[in-house]
């Protein structure tokens, strides 16, 4: 698949890309915990996780586009292998929020899950974290002179809170164009069973606080979707930051400890990309699943 | 080291001392603020809709279609099974009038040949029985020509002799009279 050539080609950039880090002599001791400012564009920040995320987002218009390109009727190459991910992406959310909600909300979840999926294995290329600038001057802490130009995306609360609020807005936007404002407040508040009496005052009762508490829980959503993803990457950054530096004064051999984080980070990078996606959609179908009842009670 | 852990280290009273509590600690630790959080929030909807427009759209596009040309070809498969089925009954119903009239036809045959035979066996009993009339008839006749013949020749004898030895001339009253009285013997 690959030639010989190429194999020591990429051996040799992943190796030349400690370079700068093992030159940066006392100029980044520490992975930050936060991303880095590179530009300003008027009010807006330009980081170096945001650099990674359009780096990965052209890269994948570029390849839908090429897959695209020359469309046939029996897939091969690069068409086969896109339609394979994007066709199993859709029906796998198909299997959790259904042909209706699918169809409408895929381009999110797709788009949640391809960048997360591909933002989590840039971050593990070679260079990224470690080709930046040194800075200068008074009010450079001593201990932090080092901006790298890309930072793993997902190492970034920014980044993952702006995924997360972001569902969270169109989760609300969704769950009320499905159920009504009406139908939404009562899937969060009413009482679920068929009760009389006492008993039903009592559950109205008893449903009010669970709703309150509901409604907590759908606050802190956002909250704990940014902090799970991003404390996985940034943990995963760290071990390998941590095991390039264990080999002490012996630099020229601190190409070997990382290699098994690498896959472990692969799989890392897999497994959360899958669990802000499914956490997501489930949250979403809960929400939508009121009328699914309605409709099966009919039937019954 | 690494300032989040240095954070979980922090005895609750100090932090919450600090300027904004626990809360303003963790969003100056990873640097969550309103510039670099909306700057994400834009960045990351500019990019979500570039990927639909350039990325999703096309690709559920094509695999729409797909799916469009495959329930096609199925819906085209189902009518043409079903006009298969349709035309195997066609067939078979044909076939098995065919074969009804066929039966039909042969017993027809059957029928008229066996009444076809009869006619013709008693129109040859009635050859043969008319042929044998006939015969016994030419039998008859050649009989009674013979019988005639016979008679004829024998009275012309019995009157000649009679004649002969009587020495007279017979008379045809004589002649007849003798000759029914020798073929009334010889027929006795």
């Amino acid at each position: 698949m690959f030639s010989r050539r190429s194999i020591f080609l990429i051996l040799f950039a992943w190796l030349g890309s400690f370079a700068p880090a093992m030159a940066a002599e006392g100029g980044h001791d520490h992975l930050p915990a936060h991303a880095e400012e590179v530009l300003h564009l008027g009010p807006f920040v330009i980081t170096n996780s945001m650099l990674v995320v359009w780096i990965v987002a052209g890269l994948i218009i570029l390849v839908a586009q090429a897959a695209t390109k020359n469309l046939q009727l029996i897939p091969s190459g690069l068409q086969n292998a896109v339609e394979w991910l994007v066709e199993g992406l859709y029906v796998f959310l198909e299997g959790i929020l259904g042909p209706h909600l699918v169809k409408r909300t895929f381009w999110f979840f797709g788009t949640i899950f391809v960048l997360i999926l591909f933002t989590n294995w840039a971050g593990l290329f070679p260079g990224i974290g470690t080709i930046g600038w040194s800075l200068s001057g008074s009010g450079v802490d001593p201990h932090d002179t080092f901006r790298p130009f890309f930072r793993g995306a997902n190492a970034d609360l920014n980044m993952t809170a702006a995924m997360a609020f972001t569902f969270a807005i169109l989760w609300f936007y969704w769950a009320i164009t499905e159920n009504g404002l009406k139908g939404f407040l009562a899937h969060i508040f009413a009482p679920k069973g068929k009760f009389g009496g006492v008993m039903m005052v009592l559950m109205i009762v008893v449903f009010l606080f669970v709703g309150v508490l509901e409604v907590v829980s759908i606050l802190f959503r956002p909250v704990a979707l940014s902090f799970r993803l991003y404390g996985n990457i940034f943990a995963g950054e760290n071990i390998l930051e941590n095991m390039m530096m264990v080999v002490g004064d012996k630099k020229w051999l601190a190409w070997l400890p990382p290699i098994p984080f690498y896959f472990m980070e692969l799989l890392v990078g897999l497994i959360q990309a899958l669990v802000f996606t499914l956490l997501t959609s489930v949250f979403l179908k809960l929400i939508c699943d009121h009328g699914d009842h309605h409709d099966e009670e009919h039937h019954h | 080291m690494i300032p989040f852990l240095d954070l979980l280290a922090v005895e609750p009273h100090a932090v919450a001392e600090g300027d904004g509590g626990v809360v303003g600690e963790i969003l100056r630790t990873f640097k969550v603020d309103w510039p670099f959080f909306i700057s994400q929030c834009v960045s990351f909807l500019i990019v979500a809709v570039l990927l639909k427009k350039f990325a999703f759209g096309p690709i559920q596009n094509m695999l729409e279609q797909r799916k469009s040309r495959i329930a096609e070809g199925e819906e085209k498969l189902k009518r043409i099974e079903q006009q298969l089925a349709e035309s195997e009954a066609t067939t078979a119903a044909a076939i098995a009038k065919a074969n009804e009239e066929a039966t039909r036809l042969i017993q027809e045959a059957r029928d008229s040949a066996a009444a076809l035979s009869e006619s013709k066996a008693q129109e040859a009993v009635a050859q043969a029985q008319s042929i044998l009339a006939k015969a016994e008839a030419a039998a008859k006749a050649e009989r009674e020509q013979i019988a005639a013949e016979l008679k004829k020749e024998f009275g012309r004898l019995v009157t000649a002799t009679t004649a002969q030895v009587t020495g007279k001339v017979l008379s045809d009253d004589d002649m007849r009279r003798i000759n029914d009285e020798a073929l009334a013997k010889v027929e006795a």
